[in-house]
């Protein structure tokens, strides 16, 4: 009876292109446009902020200063004339992040600014983020307080030769000054944007099949076949079960779909090839709990609406809603307190914490059982409401 | 081969069956006739197990429905009235489908494939995709999928809505044969002259009650009247009901159908000149008509009658 099933629910899926579309060559387009988006992400080299500065003082500090802010690879100054306000505006609206005035007399007020008013005025263009505006103030800080140690230093250096020196030596973005390491990585491995992202977007393509098997779902429902079942001895359970085996099939060909894609795709479009971790078990695992939260949520949806154009709607609202809770989106650590809680209770959000516990931290099948078992729990769930609505639409003859 | 006793179903306050008493026997083509919401549809639901019923009894094959709803499905077929089929699948992807789910495999297969392609005609378009056939190809092939178990009792709900004369005739031939293979049919329809063609015995069902069961022939020649049917293209209700008040036996059974009960050639001359002064164009007259189609009309509207009383 399965393997009917099984070969009914793949011919269907294989001959509708919308189908396919969906399931296979989204996910997978998904996760190369993610992980090529987003390939630089920690790369140092980048420039991540273009600025100007308009030097009204014309000193060795504000020469000095211009320097120091260049030593940081992630900001790119942009040699342009900036004459007037019209010109400032425009250049910040279209390709500057940022514009720095040193005004006249920085020279000789840069040891005092904080109590003499500072001779630093900082323009920023309307779009730019927080974090990226809390380096920029961060280096003009660095900048001015390496004027000043140099201050410092040629005061002392006829009386205190040592100290001089030590400040001389100080290397205030060389590598020796601190030692990064990421957990579960080796000492000389940094996580890849490919190995963040890939993940999320596992978590979410997985979550594709609501549409396809729904709308296949209310189909069968609307064409009777369903009806024609129960009349030839097929339980819920059993139809149910003829459901599941099979999409949890094709989940399972979409992740190592997508899998396939980061390992051989992704490098050749100048990102880092996916790594797979060290328990494919774990990764089993997690999928598969996927994949019953997803197909739970599938058949749910498709035995309760009433056409495929609400199935269709209201399982892509579900995907993208489950997608933004569960950090899929906008990821957890972004999100407030509140917002983090919520995302506790998305399954995207426990499958995406177990992608990530394999992926990205290295960890074994131990790791996962919980969130695994909370995704079957969920989907689980979710299939006994979808029986309960159903036996009562059949008995109603809906 | 069917026993029902006392059979009553309730959606809500709706009572859909009414204390059904109804018996079929062995190679029978049965006939279950009643305008729309009469309750056939329910009936036949129930009888495939796909709806409960609240009092009564049900005894198929001596089985208990109740009890042993699996063992007697296993030996019934439903063809619904929709074509309960998949589209993107070819003929023999549906046949070989519908049967692997119902575990029918080895000999059994080969033989209840063959059995339902040929009675069915459906060699020709085995490798087809059901969703490229014609509407009574479609219908051919949604009998051909309650043949594969090879049923003792088949259930048929409208099998001939919306195809052609000729699709519906083939169909009608095709379902006529099984009473040579010894099967049991239950055909419920609102379409009088496939039953009358068809049937050998006939339940007329409305608002839940049967109002009169049995062998075709006998209830035809018991019921025949000396009446006469007028059909009408178009009228108004109340312009029609206005007319007959005028007209002595003459009575209105819907805006498109009157009967005169009696044949007399002077009222049936007034009639006709009071049709023509109110532009009522006719249809159709039938004289002495002793149809099931004339029988049904006569016996749902006293059924209606009794019921408003």
């Amino acid at each position: 009876m399965f393997k009917a099933m099984l070969i009914k629910e793949f011919i269907l899926v294989w001959r509708d292109k919308y189908a396919l579309a969906a399931l296979f060559i989204m996910p997978s387009v998904f996760i190369l446009i993610m992980s090529v988006a987003l390939k630089d992400t920690f790369n140092r080299e980048r420039t991540l902020l273009n600025y100007a500065i308009i030097d009204q003082d014309q000193s060795l500090q504000s020469s000095k200063m211009r320097t120091f802010l260049a030593d940081n690879r992630a900001l790119q100054e942009q040699h342009v004339t900036i004459s007037g306000a019209a010109e400032r505006q425009r250049a910040l609206h279209e390709n500057l992040h940022f514009v720095l005035t040193i005004a006249q007399g920085f020279s000789e007020s840069y040891t005092q600014m904080e109590s003499e008013g500072s001779k630093l005025q900082l323009y920023a263009a309307a779009d730019v983020r927080p974090e990226m505006l809390s380096l920029f103030k961060s280096e003009i800080a660095l900048g001015v307080t390496r004027l000043r140690i140099e201050k410092m230093k040629t005061e002392l250096a006829p009386y205190l030769p040592e100290l001089a020196q030590e400040l001389e030596a100080i290397d205030f973005h060389g590598e020796g000054l601190v030692n990064v390491r990421f957990n579960a990585l080796a000492a000389d491995e940094k996580p890849t944007s490919t190995q963040q992202s890939v993940p999320s977007w596992i978590v979410f393509g997985m979550f594709f099949i609501i549409i396809p098997m729904s709308t296949i779902f209310i189909s069968e429902r609307k064409q009777n076949t369903l009806m024609r079942m129960s009349a030839m001895n097929i339980s819920i359970p059993a139809l149910f079960a003829g459901k599941i085996v099979p999409y949890m099939v094709i989940n399972q060909i979409q992740v190592w779909l997508m899998i396939a894609v980061g390992i051989f795709i992704v490098p050749f479009f100048g990102a880092d090839a996916l790594t797979l971790g060290h328990s494919i078990a774990g990764l089993v695992m997690v999928s598969l709990g996927l994949s019953l939260a997803a197909i739970g949520t599938s058949v749910l949806i498709a035995v309760s609406v009433a056409t495929v154009e609400q199935a269709t709607t209201i399982g892509g609202i579900t995907n993208i809603l489950l997608g933004a809770i569960g950090g899929i989106m906008v990821p957890k650590f972004y999100m407030p307190s509140s917002m983090q809680e919520l995302a506790n209770l998305s399954p995207m959000s426990w499958g995406l914490e177990g992608f990530l516990d394999i992926f990205l931290r290295g960890l074994g099948p131990e790791a996962v059982v919980v969130d695994s078992l909370k995704l079957a729990g969920f989907g689980a769930g979710l299939l006994l409401i979808a029986g309960v609505v159903f036996s009562h639409r059949i008995r109603r003859g809906i | 081969m069917i026993a029902i006793k006392n059979l009553v179903k309730r959606y809500d306050d709706l009572l859909a069956l009414d204390h059904i008493d109804l018996s079929v026997g062995k190679g029978v083509i049965f006939g279950l006739l009643g305008p729309n919401g009469a309750g056939k549809t329910t009936l036949v639901s129930i009888l495939n197990g796909l709806t409960g019923f609240q009092e009564g009894e049900i005894e198929i094959f001596g089985l208990s429905l109740e009890q042993e709803p699996a063992a007697i499905r296993k030996r019934c077929a439903f063809v619904p009235q929709a074509l309960a089929l998949y589209e993107n699948l070819s003929v023999l992807e549906n046949l070989r489908f519908f049967a692997g789910i119902q575990k029918i495999t080895g000999a059994d297969l080969r033989r209840n494939l063959d059995y339902a392609i040929s009675v069915n005609r459906l060699q020709p378009m085995l490798k087809q995709k059901a969703g490229t056939l014609s509407g009574g190809q479609k219908r051919r092939l949604n009998i051909a999928i309650g043949l594969l178990n090879n049923p003792e009792i088949l259930y048929f709900d409208e099998p001939t809505v919306g195809i052609d004369p000729d699709g519906r005739n083939e169909i009608l031939e095709t379902i006529r044969n099984f009473k040579n293979d010894a099967k049991t049919v239950i055909y419920t329809s609102h379409y009088m002259p496939e039953i009358e063609k068809l049937c050998d015995e006939v339940a007329i069902i409305d608002r839940g009650r049967i109002i009169r069961q049995g062998l075709l022939e006998t209830m035809l020649q018991e019921e025949k009247t000396d009446s006469v049917v007028i059909e009408l293209l178009s009228s108004s209700p109340a312009q029609l009901h206005e007319l007959v008040q005028k007209h002595e036996d003459v009575e209105m059974i819907d805006a498109a159908t009157l009967v005169m009960e009696q044949q007399n050639s002077t009222k049936m001359g007034a009639l006709l000149a009071a049709l023509a002064a109110e532009n009522i164009t006719l249809k159709e007259i039938r004289y002495g008509t002793t149809n099931l189609e004339s029988l049904f009309i006569r016996l749902t509207s006293s059924s209606h009658e009794g019921s408003d009383v």
